[in-house]
């Protein structure tokens, strides 16, 4: 009996997820656990494993669609099921168009109502059969138009329109074009005639190709998307201030030892120091512990601190969660975690959208970065930027000056929820908590 | 102020400056010598009209294959070589009038290059200055004679494109160093009119770049005629009416009454202040990108003396390019679908990728081929001719990406083939292309349907 594989719901608030990549296409034979497809939400990626034995009898997205969760994927089954009732009308079922299938064997009993998905929304984009077909001839996406038609149904002028904002293409490059979902924005060919070559890279004939047009993966878009909308949606500002550090380089010594001596399995980085002072400064500044909500500003009673982590994917911000109930052992040990299963790919994505976490902590020291400028993740309404310590010099009394060292805390806040006097003690809160550390552990 | 300077009147030259004059730019174009360039004084023009006289006499003679009778067939050397004289000068006419007719003010005298200002490019002639905003250099190219030991002193029986083409007798033997187009034209021409031609070639084939079967098909041809051919020959010394060369590391020599030198062209960048621009150059030729732009900013090259695919009619749509593009239309230049022909009888004809350059460039191709003799005209004209057209085209799509031909008259139909590549036509459209019947052209239609 066929099986319907619907797009999973990975947490409370994924709506919809980008198909990365169909592993198994209409008619492959697959095996239960066989990997089908895999998809990504907005930071974390997943792959959806075969529920049964069969063969793949539709599959209704291709690479790179946004799919609204729970919605059909595909039908697993043996060939020549019927399976149209399973997966209901609303769905883009292509057998009805493809009569060709050997109707004969479809005469199989009709299968009982098995867990149906919803159906789709009305939202999905539609062509008219008569746009459908100039797109097809003149390889053109149709889908990716925006269609004036009722409802943003893409209609045949949508399509003409599209043509006439193009070069003309050879007989070639419309080929390619439709083979490879490509289209040119200039032509080089007789009298501005996009030929094959527009398709790809131009290439110089005297200086060769000196660059690669490398497309963004879904996580890259969705950082430039959020990166860009922070900057352009808020009032965002730096401040820059520097803590003595020498009572964190002192504890850290001690923690070494401890480590050495094995009285201590956890090791506590400078980072978890940081991220400790910050937790306690929070605390004592509750508008900072916020999110900007354009009317609102909801300030919350824990702390849910987000950490930058730098992976082969991409950026990434897992939250953890009511970190000002854990001891600095408890931080060091979330903190490692969440940033372990985020370069394994393992995070669970509603740690990671950015209203899991009330403030973030972005580490730069390690690397030597002395000042920079984070972005904040909206809506929270502020980011520390953490930088490398450095010597300074400092009047330690009765005209002894020395070289002592100094971390450099960049904050970045919303101007909209934080005014600069609160932002600047908030920041300076930081530094007293971190220049008066005390650790429970020794 | 000019809108556009032209220094060199050939085929890149006149043609940029009729075009720029059509469009209404106010052109300057400087020619030393006469209009027209060497293309028609010193090349294809005057080989053209001599190797007809060729053909015709050739045709005459062997007129009884077709039941054809001529008695006491001959020719006259020296009213063949002043039938070229007239064409070229009608033709050098014909430019003149269209340079006056698209108001191209054409100075005849030395352009010399000063240098550039913010106001622009300034070049002097004949004492006077000109001030162009733009300037195009067309100065084209000259024979290549290579310092092989003794050929400066072997005088004027040394022989290129320019001395052989003003030689008043015909020469009992000839030997021609380098078996490319030029060589290979004025080895047709002299060995129809009976004179003893050899060919040394340094290269494994004559007609080098050209599709490789089809050049060793025209040798063959061409060794029944008569011609004798070294290749794999490399010469090393002159000695008079003598040339040593090198072969399977023997030594060899020929002797002929003249030696021709056409070993290839070498581009024209001294002698008229390119120096005082510091043009960038490239391999000897002046270095363009694909509008045909140098480095400085203002100043554009075509043709010949961008050192590379020496052809007229590259030349002129090169200038063309920088007419387009500085009159408001963007162009670029495109070198995949130039055509190249041989002149020789049987015609050599070919344009885009051959099998060779194809497989070393690692692209994934099908080729066809047939023998002219399944187009009808092609039997009907050619009593015991053979030929053949050859089309390459992509694996995976079927688009045409070469065509190559021998056989007369391929040189009039090859366009055909230039259109299908610059438009990168697959087999799907070239298969509902109506040809013209009776036509040799058709052989190209057969060769897709052999796909």
């Amino acid at each position: 009996m066929a099986v319907v594989v619907i797009l999973p719901k990975q947490g409370q608030s994924v709506e919809s997820c980008i198909i990365t990549e169909i592993k198994k296409k209409k008619g492959d034979t697959v095996k239960k656990g066989d990997i089908l497809f895999s998809y990504e939400t907005d930071k974390a990626s997943f792959e959806e494993e075969s529920p049964a034995d069969g063969v793949v009898l539709e599959c209704f997205y291709s690479d790179g669609d946004e799919v609204p969760v729970l919605l059909n994927m595909m039908v697993i089954g043996q060939p020549g099921e019927d399976y149209v009732a399973l997966v209901g009308d609303a769905m883009p079922v292509t057998v009805e168009e493809a009569p060709a299938a050997p109707v004969a064997e479809v005469v199989a009993a009709p299968v009982a109502a098995a867990p149906v998905a919803p159906a789709a929304k009305g939202s999905a984009s539609f062509v008219s059969p008569r746009a459908k077909n100039l797109a097809a001839t003149e390889a053109i996406d149709a889908a990716q138009l925006a269609g004036s038609g009722p409802n943003g149904r893409v209609i045949e002028k949508d399509v003409q329109a599209a043509l006439e904002n193009r070069p003309k293409l050879t007989p070639l490059a419309k080929k390619m074009a439709a083979e490879q979902g490509v289209q040119p924005t200039s032509g080089s060919g007789l009298a501005g005639m996009a030929k094959s070559t527009d398709l790809q890279a131009p290439v110089n004939a005297v200086y060769g190709v000196d660059y690669e047009d490398k497309k963004l993966s879904n996580m890259r878009k969705l950082i430039a998307k959020a990166m860009h909308s922070s900057l352009q949606n808020s009032a965002q500002l730096t401040h820059h201030l520097g803590a003595d550090a020498r009572r964190m380089m002192e504890l850290r010594k001690k923690i070494k030892a401890a480590m050495d001596a094995g009285t201590l399995t956890t090791n506590i980085t400078l980072n978890d120091m940081v991220c400790f002072a910050v937790i306690k400064a929070l605390k004592k500044f509750p508008n900072v512990n916020s999110h900007f909500l354009g009317e609102s500003l909801r300030l919350f009673n824990k702390v849910h601190l987000g950490l930058a982590v730098d992976t082969d994917r991409g950026l990434m911000v897992p939250a953890v969660r009511n970190a000002d109930d854990l001891s600095i052992l408890g931080l060091a040990n979330q903190l490692k975690e969440v940033a372990g299963a985020c370069r394994k790919g393992a995070i669970a994505p509603e740690l990671l959208s950015a209203e899991a976490a009330t403030f973030t902590v972005s580490n730069l020291g390690a690397y030597g970065v002395e000042m920079f400028t984070p972005v904040i993740n909206l809506p929270q309404s502020a980011i520390l930027g953490v930088n490398t310590i450095v010597p300074r010099p400092k009047d330690l009394g009765d005209g002894v000056y020395a070289f002592v060292p100094y971390i450099g805390l960049s904050l970045t806040y919303d101007h909209r929820s934080l005014d600069g006097g609160e932002a600047t003690r908030f920041l300076k809160q930081i530094a007293v908590e971190i220049e008066t550390l005390e650790l429970d552990i020794f | 102020m000019f809108d556009l300077l032209i220094i060199g009147g050939g085929p890149a030259g006149y043609v940029a400056a009729e075009r720029a004059g059509h469009k209404g730019l106010n052109v300057v174009l400087f020619e030393k010598n006469k209009m027209g360039g060497v293309c028609l004084n010193e090349g294809c023009i005057p080989t053209k009209t001599l190797l007809y006289s060729a053909k015709t006499y050739e045709n005459a003679l062997h007129g009884d294959k077709y039941g054809v009778y001529g008695d006491n067939i001959r020719f006259d050397f020296s009213k063949i070589a002043a039938r070229k004289d007239k064409v070229v000068r009608k033709l050098v006419a014909g430019v003149e009038s269209k340079m006056k007719l698209h108001h191209v003010t054409v100075v005849k005298g030395e352009a010399m290059i000063q240098g550039r200002s913010p106001k622009g490019v300034e070049v002097t002639c004949n004492g006077e200055t000109y001030l162009g905003a733009n300037l195009l250099i067309c100065t084209g190219s000259e024979a290549f004679v290579p310092p092989i030991p003794g050929i400066a002193e072997a005088g004027d029986i040394i022989l290129t494109n320019r001395e052989i083409l003003a030689l008043k007798e015909q020469p009992a033997s000839m030997v021609i160093i380098g078996g490319g187009v030029i060589g290979m034209e004025f080895a047709s021409f002299y060995n129809s009119l009976g004179t003893q031609v050899t060919v040394v070639e340094m290269l494994p084939e004559i007609l080098g770049g050209l599709d490789f079967e089809i050049s060793a098909m025209l040798r063959d041809i061409y060794t029944k005629k008569g011609i004798t051919y070294h290749l794999n020959a490399k010469v090393v010394k002159v000695e008079g009416n003598k040339v040593i060369f090198e072969k399977d590391g023997a030594s060899e020599s020929v002797e002929g009454e003249k030696i021709l030198v056409s070993v290839g062209r070498r581009a024209v960048t001294k002698g008229f202040g390119l120096e005082n621009l510091s043009v960038e150059l490239n391999r000897g030729g002046i270095k363009v990108d694909e509008k045909m732009r140098t480095n400085v900013p203002g100043v554009f090259a075509a043709g010949d003396v961008t050192g590379f695919s020496l052809l007229a009619h590259t030349a002129s749509r090169e200038g063309e390019v920088v007419v387009n593009n500085l009159t408001g239309r963007p162009d670029v230049m495109r070198y995949d679908a130039i055509p190249g022909v041989v002149y020789t009888n049987p015609e050599v004809a070919g344009v885009g990728l051959t099998e060779e350059a194809a497989k070393a460039k690692g692209i994934a191709f099908k080729v066809a081929k047939l023998p002219m003799a399944y187009a009808g005209r092609f039997v009907a004209e050619n009593e015991g001719g053979s030929g053949l057209c050859k089309v390459l085209i992509g694996e995976k799509y079927g688009e045409v990406l070469g065509v190559h031909m021998l056989g007369n008259p391929c040189s009039e139909m090859i366009y055909g083939a230039c259109m299908a590549i610059e438009q990168e036509m697959t087999l799907a459209e070239m298969q509902e292309v109506v040809f013209p019947h009776p036509t040799v052209s058709e052989i190209f239609k057969e060769t897709i349907f052999a796909f």
